[in-house]
């Protein structure tokens, strides 16, 4: 980790009268993996492609190792990037594919050979180097794309959402080859992509974009545990939301007569009353809150638990991931929740859809989001 | 009953399958081999009588006006070819890559209007513009310079072949470099191919096979022309299909005529099947 390498400061992006980025502020250090991650139309790929010159910011400033860019045109950049399609050029082998940005550089053809095929041969593909590219699997495919950026040892390498038309098993593989390789190069990656788990698995740091803006930045674990707003909440992860407003502060008498612990605030909503821990300043009695529980951190009881945040639920319906199960489920008032349990824990339940059971959460994992 | 059994639904399909075939075979391949058995007749009193001689081919083959209208016909259509290929390019490309969606649309539209008109009429359009007190050289008289002979040279003859050509292969071209993949340009431009070069490291490479197809109509459109060659290079030296016309108008030679005919078509067939094993060629190594 050293210096910023890239700065985007306060840029914006119009197409028309569509606005695909608004003041968009972020810096990424060199030797980081950040994956930049949002609905389709959130603007990730606007900015990868900013950075790359194959869009202009229509305000704001874009500084690579301290200066500014966005006059410099794409192909002065070194900022290769590895395609969606892969953009992998037909009409030359996998060798040439490898070489074209060498000999951009009018690297003499002796060395760009030796470079290209020890490229090549680190991405495990050397004895392809003569095929032509449709006589490639994807896989193969996309660890030419990768020797193809990074034969001209780039200081960053830009991906847009490169795994994402591999199957589930290559891409779990490739994460492994991507991570693996961004530690040995020490370079920075910027990921783009729209899946989680990926973003999650790889990146040092998550950037969560909607709407053209960043809506938190945070480390994988930060963003999972601490969603910053509503939307990261129902974004990422499988999260029970629930709104209401504070009702009693700590010390204050709560509605089960009992008074509220320190550290918690009492918050009222259309399933229940629920406490919830806070961190610094208490909002005040009546103000709005959002609170967010994670399905993985609440359980199931048949019997009523004698914890303060719990409410009864009826099991709508079940679905199985492995070992993993979430109920949906639903409260006399219509509020859904969503539990994760594991396959052994639902099986001592013995319960059939319809049945009746406690829904309960610890306080501490209740993530409280004021406004 | 099925308003299709078996035997109707054939019918119908035969009934479609062979209008084309039949139409090919009436008038294509009936009268071609005609045109091929009559190279080998006779002509004696300004009658054609059946017979089987090579004296025609012989004929023609020995005559160094021929071989001049040859080369110089393949010389003017090939020079056309690379002119109308040079000059559409840039066009081309502005069309593919420079305008929106309904710009491009309407331009193709505007180039196809020409075909609109009979081609006769835009020769003689030419005329008016560029003889020795047309247009053109009025406009130069004015600036004191001039005037220059454009009509009745071979200069007149390739803005005939131009005037025919030029639309089609600007069409052409533009829908082969739409089909170029907009990320393959972008990823060439991201591993430092500037935009000038880009077109040489991917955009030709890619929109190959449709340039040489607009090359090659072009070129036969130009090869086979006579009005332009007749009424802007004024028939003199002629090409190959001013030949044909001198033959059958001196002396009922259709015999001769036929042999210019057949020699046209064998050349035509030979660019085309040349140029597309070229615009074809794989470059699949195993």
């Amino acid at each position: 980790m050293g210096d910023d390498l890239v700065v985007f400061d306060s840029v914006e992006k119009h197409f028309g009268s569509f606005t695909a980025v608004r003041s968009l502020d972020l810096k990424i250090q060199s030797g980081e993996f950040v994956a930049l991650m949002g609905p389709s139309g959130c603007g990730k790929t606007t900015t990868l492609r900013m950075l790359a010159g194959l869009d202009t910011p229509s305000a704001g400033e874009i500084r690579l190792n301290g200066e500014r860019i966005n006059e410099v045109p794409a192909h002065r950049r070194q900022t290769p990037m590895v395609w969606q399609s892969l953009a992998l050029f037909p009409f030359l082998n996998v060798r040439e594919n490898v070489e074209f940005g060498l000999k951009m550089l009018a690297v003499p053809e002796q060395e760009r050979r030796t470079r290209a095929m020890d490229w090549l041969d680190r991405m495990e593909i050397a004895q392809f180097s003569e095929r032509h590219i449709e006589q490639l699997s994807g896989g193969q495919r996309q660890r030419v794309a990768l020797a193809r950026a990074l034969v001209t040892e780039p200081s960053i390498l830009l991906l847009d959402e490169p795994l994402s038309a591999l199957d589930a098993n290559l891409v779990i593989r490739m994460q492994g080859v991507l991570t693996r390789l961004q530690r040995s190069l020490g370079i920075t990656f910027i990921y783009v992509t729209h899946s989680q788990s990926e973003a999650f698995a790889m990146a040092d740091r998550v950037v969560i974009m909607n709407e053209g803006e960043i809506a938190q930045v945070g480390s994988s674990r930060d963003i999972y545990r601490n969603p910053a707003n509503r939307f990261v909440a129902e974004f990422v992860g499988r999260n029970n939301i629930l709104n209401g407003d504070v009702r009693a502060q700590p010390g204050q008498t709560g509605h089960n007569q009992r008074p509220v612990p320190d550290d918690c605030i009492e918050v009222k909503t259309s399933a229940g009353t629920f406490q919830a821990a806070f961190n610094g300043q208490p909002p005040g009695n009546g103000s709005a809150v959002t609170l967010v529980v994670g399905a993985d951190l609440a359980s199931v009881t048949a019997a009523q638990p004698d914890t303060s945040n719990h409410v009864r639920a009826t099991v709508i319906s079940e679905e199985f991931v492995g070992a993993v199960v979430t109920l949906f489920m639903e409260t006399d008032d219509g509020t859904e929740f969503k539990v994760q349990l594991q396959q052994r824990e639902l099986d001592k339940l013995e319960l059939e859809t319809g049945t009746g059971l406690w829904v309960s959460w610890d306080v501490a994992n209740t993530h409280l989001i004021q406004a | 009953m099925p308003i299709t059994d078996g035997r109707s639904s054939r019918l119908y399909a035969h009934l479609w399958r062979w209008p084309m075939p039949v139409w090919q075979l009436l008038f294509f391949l009936v009268p071609l081999c005609f045109m091929v058995l009559m190279s080998f007749w006779l002509v004696k009193n300004y009658r054609m009588e059946p017979a089987f001689v090579t004296a025609n081919w012989e004929k023609m083959f020995s005559r160094g006006y021929f071989w001049n209208a040859y080369w110089r016909t393949l010389g003017l259509a090939g020079l056309t070819t690379l002119i109308a290929t040079l000059l559409a390019f840039p066009a081309a490309y502005a069309l593919s890559f420079k305008v929106s969606e309904t710009v491009r649309r309407w331009i193709i539209f505007l180039l196809i209007i020409p075909f609109f008109t009979s081609f006769l009429v835009r020769i003689y359009a030419w005329q008016v513009i560029l003889a020795e007190s047309g247009v053109i050289n009025a406009g130069l008289a004015t600036l004191g310079i001039g005037p220059f002979t454009m009509l009745n040279t071979a200069f007149g003859t390739i803005i005939g072949y131009l005037t025919l050509t030029l639309p089609l292969v600007v069409i052409l071209q533009t829908m082969s470099l739409s089909q170029v993949d907009r990320s393959l340009i972008e990823a060439a431009w991201n591993l430092g191919s500037s935009r000038v070069r880009t077109i040489a490291t991917v955009i030709l490479p890619l929109a190959k096979t449709g340039l040489i197809i607009g090359a090659v109509f072009c070129f036969i459109l130009a090869f086979g022309d006579f009005v332009s060659p007749y009424y802007l290079g004024g028939s003199k030296p002629p090409t190959l299909s001013i030949l044909i016309i001198d033959t059958t108008k001196s002396g009922q030679q259709w015999p001769r005529a036929a042999v210019v005919a057949i020699t046209m078509i064998v050349t035509l067939l030979t660019v085309a099947f040349a140029a597309v094993a070229l615009a074809y060629r794989s470059r699949v190594r195993r």
